[in-house]
């Protein structure tokens, strides 16, 4: 028997609503007057504030032109005198497009339009019927618009110009309008009572039925506006629950599919637009992020950062976030995160006089357990982030509203959202919000933050306008519109109900973002290791008389931190968001290198005795690494001191080559490709290897549209043929080292291995020298080790964290891919194997393997994503022992931190603490340093004089000669 | 052309997430590979006219645009 599809082809009642509403909003203009003298020009941004100008000058624009060029700025100016039948009106500007637009008139910024918005009240902002248009415009590069997805059709680098008029607004129908957004949005709403809906749609319909659109009429749209209110907000029958704070907020990715230098107007057209909403909506209130954002606004636009001060003294622009920038959480160091703070700190207090109690990262990307320590000696007792709540692809994270607690036991209060940070604060998601809610009971109100994000923009004169009606619906969760901090001090502080999550805020997505664009990885930890380094001589030189470089290390500092923005250091980004920030890393990299000089001898910036193999660059050396002479040296420098390195003179035979590799710690037996079929140790008798090791695998990395952000757990499905091109044999063999060399190839890249063992460390290491063409392909080194055990243990910078390597639940199944810093390490009682890194973040870990992560290659956002040229190196190091008593940690440090020349050093001891940082306060007034106990043990360091105890912003809290520390503990400390 | 495209043209649409490459040029007919955001762009043809008139201008070169699209496995379902 056929089947027939019965399709409805009459309209439907609600779809007659919704084309009547459509109807209605045409009727929003009462009057519009086109500005029809309007000139352009077209640029190119090319520095913050800087312009390549298209030899065409200034032309007419005219309705149906087209606007815009690809990556284009466009400038449009004109002269209006307003006409006699607007004059004493409320006069707006309205401009319909889809790019961005700051628009100044008669010299003053009167707000914004982009494609959430297309109007702008002038009346208060003008003293003159003749008008003087200033805008600039950047074509809008935001990849989708979940609310309009129809504008996607309109989305690109070439825009045709729909006209720009003065006009006036009919406020009736205004109202109406607005009143119609949020009812249909209920009607329309499967999360809202079905009665409640079928009431709302026939009663809707009764109110529309009183106006004629054929001749629409004011006193009829008044009529349905009073329908609407006797009718509809007076109908209380259908009650509700939820309580829902409206917080609202723009998020705004300082690089993404725009440059950095493309955020400054961002950022000003957020602010802008934000401010104006301020004039009309006194009770509005904002929430902005990242001290950097107002930096610049500072800097380029002082006038309107005048204004968003008084904001901000008046209580309706909050600054929130206390951070430099809003940075990824899992690759920054200690250190670097230590920064984000004080320098954002630092600047909210010199600017508005406040020290910021809230971390708020609504778009990072997991959060690492080092983070709660961090924030409360910061100032900082709140934290905030959503995306784990809404993007986590196994397992609902249990909670909204609780206490964090981190590696060192300290306890902050967090918030994570229960639904997306964008939204338009419609009653379905704020309905939303509250059924997604956890902690209902428990956790007080639930925050349900809105507003346009991502490029920034914010919130709308509409988001605010049907806020103002949601305590007519007795349907709706009762709400309430308050500030960030208002928020977390009402429902988190003191709140005795709250549970409590011990561990880190591992996001189960984007975990391809610990390996995407591997060099960035690569020069931010060269870098910061190279600013540790350089603020320790700085230091002591300072304290032999020289001045401290205050202001220069203070910039570099910064721009270091800019480029750890969670858009940028994961390396989800368009291709010139990575030229701009390898540029960066270079003028950083040279900057520091004139600040760390030169001296005679070798110094050793480390707080530890430097005695493990290091290979020290020398032109006339015997050996090789990274294509540069040298020699392998045990430098035997003492802590924080300078000296002569001395060669071993050592003329012996040390190593066989047979069919095992023989040296004084094992007995190895390779494979041509490089992995090691049998790693025998002759210390400790016993094999290390069980499977796979040291192996070089590809793997087909499909993981759909996120992807720079993500690999999927099925990566393993696909592998890619590895062919050997060059087997492995001896390339170097001296008093030191035994280097053999393999060549790999896949039918479009090369992979050149160096593999090194020696002859005074445990350490064998494999240089990896890469000609990466790939594209949608993964590469690992895997290692199945012969140790039986459920846990890795992982490097974070300060401290580790113990991971399972079993698949027995979810949690453990989604942990698939991790974060680690400088090594993990799987072991027995008695001893494993530490596989040390020198650039690489993400890792595998089942069962008895790891497997690191060395490079991606994605085309989403970047179709140039990681090709090209690739140098990185890593050290398996077996060892007896647990990874404490093997030194793994300091071993790893002396693998990351270079020799640098400076006669220098410094006499004191901080036990097993590490140095992470010295410098010169921000004040100028004392040496600060700061220690981190990375054993997890609990201790007590005499200082032999007494010092100030600081928080990170480097205030005083205290004085002491001796300091007692808790496991994972980071203390500061201050000598004047 | 080809150092036109790649040093005038193709920074231009990186800056908006897009990406072209030189293929040909023969008898006026300039054959271009575009992927990334151009090649899902549903008005990519009013930027092709643009890159026309651009050539026109600084080279003196009348070209037609033949754009073949490269578009990733995760965008073939729009």
């Amino acid at each position: 028997m056929a089947h027939i599809k019965v399709v409805r082809r009459s309209m439907r009642p609600e779809e007659w609503t919704d084309l009547r509403f459509g109807w209605l909003k045409r009727y929003i203009y009462n009057e519009k007057y086109e500005i029809e003298n309007l000139t352009v020009r077209d640029a190119r941004q090319v520095a913050e504030m800087q312009y390549e100008y298209y030899p065409e000058g200034w032309r007419n624009l005219r309705k149906g032109d087209m606007y815009f060029t690809p990556d284009g700025t466009a400038f449009f100016k004109a002269d209006v005198t307003v006409p006699e039948h607007l004059r004493g009106k409320e006069l707006w500007f309205s401009l319909k497009t889809a790019a961005e637009i700051i628009v100044k008139v008669n010299g003053k910024y009167v707000g914004g339009v982009d494609p959430n918005r297309d109007r702008i009240l002038l009346t208060p902002y003008i003293d003159s019927d003749v008008l003087h248009f200033e805008m600039e415009g950047y074509n809008r590069s935001k990849p989708d618009d979940e609310r309009n997805p129809e504008s996607l059709s309109v989305r690109g680098c070439r825009q045709i110009f729909e006209g720009a008029y003065l006009a006036t607004i009919n406020h009736t129908v205004l109202d109406l309008v607005y009143d119609l957004e949020l009812l249909l949005d209920i009607a329309k709403s499967e999360l809202f009572n079905e009665d409640y809906r079928s009431f709302l749609n026939r009663e809707i319909n009764n109110a529309l039925n009183l106006i004629d659109f054929d001749d629409l009429r004011n006193e009829d749209v008044a009529e349905a506006k009073k329908y609407v209110d006797d009718i509809i907000y007076a109908n209380d029958d259908y009650k509700g629950n939820g309580d829902v704070a409206l917080v609202a907020h723009s998020h705004l990715d300082i690089a993404y599919y725009w440059r950095r230098i493309h955020s400054v107007q961002k950022n000003l057209r957020t602010v802008l637009i934000q401010l104006r909403l301020m004039d009309r909506y006194p009770d509005f209130k904002y929430t902005h992020t990242q001290a950097y954002t107002y930096e610049m606004l500072e800097k380029y636009y002082p006038d309107v950062f005048e204004e968003l001060k008084e904001k901000v003294a008046r209580g309706q622009f909050e600054p929130v976030g206390a951070m430099y920038v809003e940075p990824d959480c899992n690759i920054p160091s200690a250190e670097s995160l230590i920064r984000q703070f004080m320098y954002g700190q630092h600047y909210f207090r010199e600017k508005f006089g406040k020290t910021v109690r809230n971390c708020w990262l609504p778009d990072v990307f997991g959060n690492s357990w080092i983070l709660p320590q961090i924030l409360k000696k910061s100032g900082v007792d709140y934290f905030v982030s959503n995306k784990m709540s809404t993007w986590n692809d196994t397992n609902r994270f249990p909670h909204n509203n609780f206490i964090w607690k981190g590696i060192d036991g300290s306890e902050v209060y967090a918030c994570v959202p229960p639904t997306h940070f964008i939204t338009w604060n419609m009653p379905s998601q704020i309905q939303e919000n509250w059924e997604a809610y956890q902690d209902k009971n428990l956790g007080g109100q639930t925050m349900s933050m809105f507003g346009y994000g991502d490029g920034g923009s914010g919130c709308t004169e509409e988001m605010i306008e049907v806020m103002h009606r949601f305590n007519k619906l007795s349907v709706m969760p009762k709400t309430e519109h308050m500030g960030g901090q208002e928020f977390l001090e009402k429902n988190l502080k003191d709140n005795k109900s709250l549970t409590k999550w011990d561990g880190e805020l591992y996001l189960e997505m984007h975990r391809g973002t610990f390996t995407t664009k591997s060099k960035m990885k690569r020069c931010n930890r060269q870098l910061e290791y190279k600013l540790r380094e350089a603020e320790i001589i700085s230091t002591l030189r300072h304290l032999k008389g020289e001045e401290y470089p205050h202001a220069e290390i203070r910039e570099i500092y910064k721009k270091l931190l800019v480029n750890q923005f969670h858009d940028i250091l994961p390396g989800s980004h368009i291709t010139p968001v990575y030229r701009d920030a390898m540029a960066d890393y270079e003028e950083i990299g040279q900057r520091l290198d004139k600040i760390i000089g030169t001296g005679s001898k070798y110094f050793n910036s480390l707080n530890f005795p430097r005695t493990h193999l290091t290979f020290v660059p020398d032109e006339n050396g015997d050996s090789t690494r990274y294509g540069k002479k040298g020699n392998w040296m045990i430098p035997n420098l003492a802590p924080l001191s300078s000296g002569e390195i001395r060669k071993d003179e050592f003329s012996g035979e040390w190593c066989k080559v047979g069919e095992k590799v023989v040296t004084p710690f094992y007995e190895i037996v390779f494979n041509p490709d490089g992995s090691i079929e049998s790693l025998y140790d002759r210390v400790l008798e016993r094999e290390w290897v069980n499977g796979s090791f040291n192996k070089l695998v590809l793997y087909k990395d499909n993981p759909g549209v996120y992807d720079a952000w993500d690999i999927l757990p099925n990566y393993t499905d696909r592998e890619v043929e590895v062919k050997v091109i060059s087997p492995l044999e001896i390339s170097e063999n001296n008093s030191e080292v035994l280097s053999f060399t393999c060549i790999l190839a896949t039918e479009k890249s090369t992979w050149k291995r160096i593999i090194r063992v020696f002859r005074q460390s445990r350490g064998i290491e494999t240089e990896n020298i890469v000609d990466w063409q790939e594209k949608h392909v993964l590469a690992k080194a895997q290692f199945d080790c012969n140790v039986l055990t459920r846990k890795a243990v992982c490097d974070t910078s300060a401290g580790f964290t113990e991971r399972e390597t079993h698949r027995n639940t979810t949690w453990q199944q989604a942990r698939f891919e991790v974060c680690h810093h400088k090594w993990v390490d799987m072991a027995e009682t008695d001893g494993g194997i530490a596989l040390i890194n020198d650039s690489k973040y993400g890792v595998g870990l089942l069962e008895n393997s790891m497997s690191l992560s060395l490079l991606r290659a994605t085309v989403r956002p970047d179709v140039t994503s990681d090709l090209g040229h690739h140098e990185f190196s890593y050290m398996i190091y077996p060892h007896g022992d647990d990874f404490i008593k093997a030194e793994i940690n300091n071993i790893a440090f002396q693998y990351n931190v270079p020799l640098c020349k400076a006669d220098l050093s410094f006499e004191s001891s901080f036990g097993e603490l590490y140095m992470q940082a010295m410098k010169r306060s921000e004040k100028g007034n004392m040496t600060v340093i700061r220690l981190s106990e990375q054993n997890g043990k609990r201790g007590r360091l005499k200082l032999g004089q007494s010092v100030k105890l600081l928080n990170f912003l480097e205030d005083v809290i205290g004085e002491t000669d001796t300091v007692e520390y808790k496991p994972f503990e980071i203390i500061t400390i201050g000598i004047e | 052309m080809k150092n036109y495209i790649y040093n005038i043209i193709k920074p231009k649409l990186q800056g908006d997430g897009g990406e072209i490459d030189f293929i040909s040029l023969e008898n006026g007919i300039l054959t271009v590979l575009l992927q990334g955001e151009c090649s899902k762009c549903l008005i990519v043809e009013r930027c092709l006219a643009w890159i026309e008139s651009e050539i026109l201008r600084d080279t003196g070169e009348k070209v037609k645009i033949v754009a073949q699209k490269k578009k990733p496995f995760f965008w073939d379902k729009d």
